[in-house]
């Protein structure tokens, strides 16, 4: 809503009838799963046949596009044109696609060959969440005002801009984009009320991820993260698959032979989860190949190394935190499923894990419950969640060294400013390559972009200060401003991502034909910029009557000559004239809007102010 | 390839004012701690996820400003720092001068003690913590002592010591095989 409720965040006013559908998205290497918050109750929407996982698989035949179990069914017999786990190659290089042992890589980009053509793993994720925004609309028959999707804490800043735009691809609009194991905590502190320091472990099928967070008095902040997002339930499958193989002595399989060999670990991998040794027949895999008996012993011994990987992760999160005690274990993914996490999470904590709600449903009910909360059909005051950069941010300075501006586990948002100086006389353009992650050399860590500032003034090598604004957002999406301090000539930024996408894809890609960029794409458009200027006029009209005397005449006049200009606009349908329009008169209300925002800091801390005069008298 | 300049840019801000607290290093972090999440609570971007796009730049920049500020007050060394900002010392150039040779002497004496420390020697690695937190509580006292007599020029070499001493804890710290 408008720029007015500044004072009173709460007391967002909602037309009583316009109740909102937000979904709640679990975006999962293996599965995927949308859940929505209904009069109070957290429901997880099954598709027709009653499944609530939709299995993360995307078909592209030359017949069409097929998802989740569907598509799944074909992973044996059309390998190339069947992509699993898409969400491990998010925002990641070509090189680390070329990995995948069950697809094939396009000539050129980062995709994968398919009957369709080459198919991003942008598109793969755009395809699932399209499939569950579906699901959705079919059950719920209310339009989708938004949808918070869960990422793993260890993303990157590549890989969740990889998830955003797929969501953009497949249409829904971002809420926010959720770390999973603050979405399991979301579940569960909400759900029992708990209060103290919780440990989130969370083992998917891809990804790894631990938090320490503290909840009090509504406030979730997370004090630690960490992780290792190349560790999930799939190296444990693979485990199984070399117990198989090197018991059946299995070489030379085909591409369709690995797929039914990986499908028979996985299932036994679920056997051993009750019973302490199963049988395995390969028969149907190789003829003549018999049955490999695999007991949880020989299991546990082959994964030791990748459990005590999670536990390394683990005790590095507690020291990161600072915290001496943890009081709730949640865990999260259905690889915690399997008996040896419980027993080795529960002997390093001293404390027996949670585990009341389904470690699968556990995350998108608490996205669910986050998107209801944001969409504003709860009372805002009753929680807020407070995030952190996962890894740290650098710039390459001299010698291949990486110079950190924000340090992981900082809270989020942050704008850090940073200032960079010529190397030559006259230079007047600057390469900043911005990289994330812990180590010292450029090298180990992953580049996320380069930054290229241009018409610096000319000056001697030193004298010109360019000054560079790193800011994260609550997304923990990094945006860079730059401005060179002397003259304040800003220097225009431009992005190159490193892997991914750039948004002139993304754009050409939504051009290309998903379904919601028809001809009534414009008239919707239309429509949303009118709202949204109906909504900025009304915010400023009623900011001007509540806190006016903050404006002085003059600036009153521009305000409200910028208000009427905004007026006219969105009387025509030319919707470049009224974006344009809405920018220029946002930008004017921001002046009234950060002289309210200053006010409103002091009145925010009048009631504890007291309590801190007190102590003065006192001392 | 861009060369670092000296110094974070920005006019500093000043974080007292902020959080409504009286300037003082001698900090009641529960307080802090409440003030911070009262702040959080209104102006963090997820109450504007509604507004308006001036409206969210807006609230995520103050936000910002508030985990920069909590960040900047929580920590008694980056408190004492943030202090000395507000009396416009120029903290890097602070950090690169020279310290007296006594406490360089000692320093190295320290330093001495840590390399010989092997990965297993838990109780020497406790003994040596245990130094050093001694000699910072010492400085944490000088500086506030000199913060009130608004001697500016030892609470700078209190502070900077202070780094010192830190930085060799996190070294011993990080030498062990535990976390």
């Amino acid at each position: 809503m408008a720029l007015l409720q500044i004072a009173e965040p709460g007391a967002v006013v909602q037309e009583p009838a316009s109740r909102k559908l937000a979904l709640g998205i679990d975006l999962g290497t293996t599965n995927s799963l949308v859940a929505h918050v209904s009069d109070g109750d957290v429901k997880v929407l099954p598709d027709g046949s009653g499944d609530v996982c939709l299995p993360s698989v995307v078909h592209f035949g030359a017949e069409g596009t097929l998802v989740g179990s569907a598509a799944e069914a074909l992973a044996v017999s059309a390998p190339h044109d069947t992509i699993a786990s898409a969400k491990r190659y998010l925002g990641r290089s070509r090189e680390e696609l070329a990995a995948d042992s069950y697809t094939k890589l396009a000539e050129s980009g980062l995709a994968f060959e398919t009957s369709q053509g080459p198919v991003t793993p942008v598109e793969v994720s755009a395809a699932l969440l399209g499939a569950l925004r579906d699901r959705a609309l079919s059950s719920l028959d209310m339009p989708i005002a938004g949808a918070v999707i869960t990422v793993p804490a260890y993303f990157d800043d590549a890989q969740r801009l990889a998830t955003r735009q797929a969501a953009e691809l497949s249409g829904l609009n971002v809420l926010r984009l959720l770390n999973e194991p603050t979405a399991a905590a979301v579940a569960y502190g909400l759900d029992s009320g708990e209060e103290g320091v919780v440990a989130v472990y969370d083992l998917g099928g891809g990804t790894f991820d631990v938090s320490i967070l503290r909840l009090e008095r509504g406030v979730f902040e997370v004090l630690a993260t960490g992780g290792d997002s190349s560790l999930g339930g799939d190296d444990f499958d693979q485990r199984i698959v070399k117990l198989l193989r090197d018991e059946a002595s299995l070489h030379s399989l085909s591409v369709a032979q690995e797929r039914a060999l990986l499908r028979c670990a996985r299932s036994a991998k679920e056997a051993l989860t009750t019973a302490s040794e199963i049988e395995v027949q390969l028969d149907s895999i190789i003829s003549g190949s018999g049955a490999v008996t695999v007991t949880r012993q020989a299991f546990n011994s082959a994964c030791a190394d990748l459990v005590n990987r999670s536990l390394d992760a683990c005790r590095q999160c507690v020291a990161d935190a600072g915290v001496s005690q943890i009081d709730q274990i949640v865990l999260v993914g259905g690889s915690t499923r399997m008996p040896i996490i419980g027993e080795v999470v529960a002997a390093l904590f001293g404390k027996e894990p949670l585990n009341s709600i389904d470690p699968d449903r556990v995350v998108a009910m608490g996205a669910a419950r986050q998107a209801d909360l944001l969409i504003g059909n709860r009372d805002a005051e009753d929680l807020l969640l407070l995030d952190v950069i996962p890894l740290s941010l650098g710039v390459e300075t001299y010698g291949g060294l990486v110079e950190r501006i924000v340090p992981r586990n900082t809270t989020i948002p942050v704008a850090r400013a940073q200032e960079f100086t010529t190397a030559k006389d006259g230079q007047t353009g600057l390469i900043v390559h911005v990289v994330q992650g812990e180590r010292e050399r450029v090298e180990d860590c992953r580049s996320l972009a380069t930054f290229e500032l241009e018409g610096i003034p000319p000056m001697v090598a030193g004298a010109a200060r360019l000054e560079v604004t790193f800011q994260v957002d609550a997304d923990g999406l990094l945006e860079v401003k730059a401005q060179e301090a002397t003259t304040q000539a800003t220097a225009s930024v431009v992005v190159k991502p490193a892997f991914g996408l750039a948004e002139d894809d993304i754009a050409t890609m939504l051009r290309a034909g998903y379904e919601h960029a028809s001809e009534d794409m414009h008239a919707r458009q239309l429509a949303e910029a009118k709202v949204e200027a109906e909504q900025l006029v009304a915010g400023i009209r009623a900011a001007v009557t509540s806190d006016g005397d903050l404006l002085s005449g003059i600036e009153h006049e521009a305000l409200m000559t910028a208000v009427n200009e905004l007026v006219d606009a969105s009387q025509d349908d030319n919707i470049e004239s009224l974006r344009k329009a809405i920018e220029v008169t946002g930008r004017a209300s921001e002046l009234l809007a950060a002289r309210r925002m200053d006010r409103s800091i002091k009145s925010a801390l009048g009631g504890i102010s007291v309590a801190t005069l007190e102590g003065e008298a006192e001392s | 390839m861009p060369v670092v300049a000296e110094g974070f840019s920005g006019a500093p801000k000043d974080y007292f004012e902020l959080f409504q607290i009286e300037p003082q290093f001698d900090l009641d972090t529960d307080d802090l701690g409440q003030r911070f999440r009262t702040l959080q609570r209104r102006f963090h971007p997820d109450r504007y996820s509604g507004g308006s796009a001036a409206e969210q730049r807006l609230a995520a920049q103050v936000s910002a400003d508030i985990n920069a500020g909590y960040q900047a007050l929580k920590d008694p060394i980056t408190r004492a720092g943030h202090m000395l900002e507000r009396q416009a010392c120029d903290l890097r150039a602070l950090e690169r001068q020279p310290v007296s040779g006594e406490f360089l002497m000692q320093q190295m004496h320290l330093r001495d003690k840590a390399e010989a420390l092997s990965s297993d020697d838990n109780e020497g690695r406790s003994h040596l913590t245990a130094e050093a937190t001694a000699l910072m509580r010492a400085e944490l006292l000088s500086f506030q002592e000199a913060i009130e007599k608004e001697d500016y020029e030892l609470a700078g070499s209190a502070w900077v010591h202070l780094l010192y001493l830190q930085k060799l804890n996190k070294e011993v710290a990080g030498s062990s095989d535990l976390i």
